[in-house]
């Protein structure tokens, strides 16, 4: 009898994944969008340029110079970034067969919020959403002719009660952000 | 009395459970099946696709500030809604599309409950604006908008309780495009169906 409780006791701590499996695997979407790219447009993505860094003090200096206050949108220490600059992002024909990928690989785990093709000009934009317990994660993935950014950002409601106000307009306020901000 | 006391108390969850899933059937009812139209998107010039559902919504209203007016307005505005969901497809040329691509959205809208409250046809545009209402009993449950034009098509769809004054108010907001159907001007300058 004990053998076989010990044996059943294996074989469900086996099967039943650890609590953190889930939040792990979520957070594992972020990588899974960046090779879908690179597989899909066969292209790498690189670090975070420099040029970029330099631009928050821009963002900041011109907020000040508004007599606004930058406010932050990410949560500070959330914010993860992929760039991929100077390549061709030639989708063939296939950007629909793309967004279909892009919404397998999330679909289990995240919500579609907006979703922008424009197939002659290569731009894509989505932006994908899940729960993170009293915040949300934010999944931008903005694809032009030549460069591409995919950003992952946890945003208080307060922000996204701002930024849904303007769906289409949200990606491109987050990505600027994060592709801003002090690394 | 005994009785019907006890044989009440005995189907008291059945109604609940069938009063529960007919509210559930309202909500799904309300909601328009729109994925059919994304066969579109491989002959589009622009695809937008945009989805609040209720949970986004709900969790996002309670902080729209009560001081801003606008924000209050939203707010009481987005209080019982249970989602916005909205396609829009831009062609390069007209005629790229035609009735037969709506048909899976038309033929959800000639359902029971479903009515044709508003139809605008501009000859000079080409633009045609249809707004249904879904009412259950004296409840309004749901909203569509489709409107055609010769290059773009985009079909509006709001869950829950809307009315076209409403529909108006989020105009230009959450991914709702602006249908000049408030002005009455504008109404003036079309033919009503």
């Amino acid at each position: 009898m004990r053998v076989w409780a010990t044996i059943a006791l294996v074989f469900l701590t086996t099967l039943a994944p650890p609590a953190s499996v889930a939040s792990v695997a979520a957070d594992d979407d972020f990588s899974a969008v960046v090779k879908l790219i690179e597989r899909f447009y066969h292209v790498k993505h690189q670090s975070l340029p420099l040029l970029a860094r330099a631009g928050i003090k821009a963002v900041r200096t011109a907020a000040r110079i508004r007599g606004g206050e930058y406010r932050r949108i990410a949560e500070v220490g959330s914010a993860r970034i992929a760039f991929f600059e100077d390549e061709l992002f030639d989708s063939r024909g296939q950007m629909v067969t793309f967004k279909g990928s892009v919404q397998t690989t999330l679909a289990s785990r995240w919500s579609g919020l907006v979703q922008t093709l424009a197939p002659k000009d290569e731009e894509q934009t989505y932006i994908y959403i899940r729960d993170a317990r009293e915040k949300f994660k934010v999944l931008v993935i903005t694809i032009g002719k030549h460069d591409a950014t995919v950003v992952e950002a946890t945003v208080t409601p307060e922000v996204l009660a701002d930024l849904i106000k303007n769906p289409e307009g949200m990606g491109k306020a987050i990505t600027d952000e994060v592709a801003t901000s002090d690394p | 009395m005994n009785r019907l006391f006890q044989t009440s108390v005995k189907l008291l969850p059945i109604l609940l459970f069938v009063s529960g899933a007919a509210i559930s059937t309202r909500a799904q009812v309300a909601k328009l099946q729109l994925d059919q139209l994304d066969a579109l998107a491989s002959r589009a010039s622009e695809t937008v696709d945009v989805k609040l559902d209720e949970h986004l919504l709900q969790t996002t209203a309670r902080f729209f500030s009560s001081k801003d007016p606008d924000d209050a307005e939203i707010r009481e505005l987005i209080k019982n809604i249970k989602g916005i969901y909205v396609k829009s497809f831009t062609f390069e040329k007209e005629n790229e599309y035609s009735s037969g691509d709506i048909e899976s959205v038309a033929s959800q809208l000639r359902a029971e409950g479903w009515s044709k409250i508003v139809g605008v046809t501009s000859k000079k545009d080409g633009q045609n604006i249809d707004v249904y209402l879904l009412t259950v009993g004296d409840h309004v449950d749901g909203l569509a908008v489709i409107s055609l034009e010769p290059k773009e098509l985009t079909v509006v769809n709001i869950v829950g309780p809307i009315d076209l004054e409403k529909l108006t108010e989020l105009e230009g907001s959450f991914g709702v495009p602006t249908f000049t159907l408030s002005t009455p001007k504008a109404k003036a300058d079309k033919t009503i169906k």
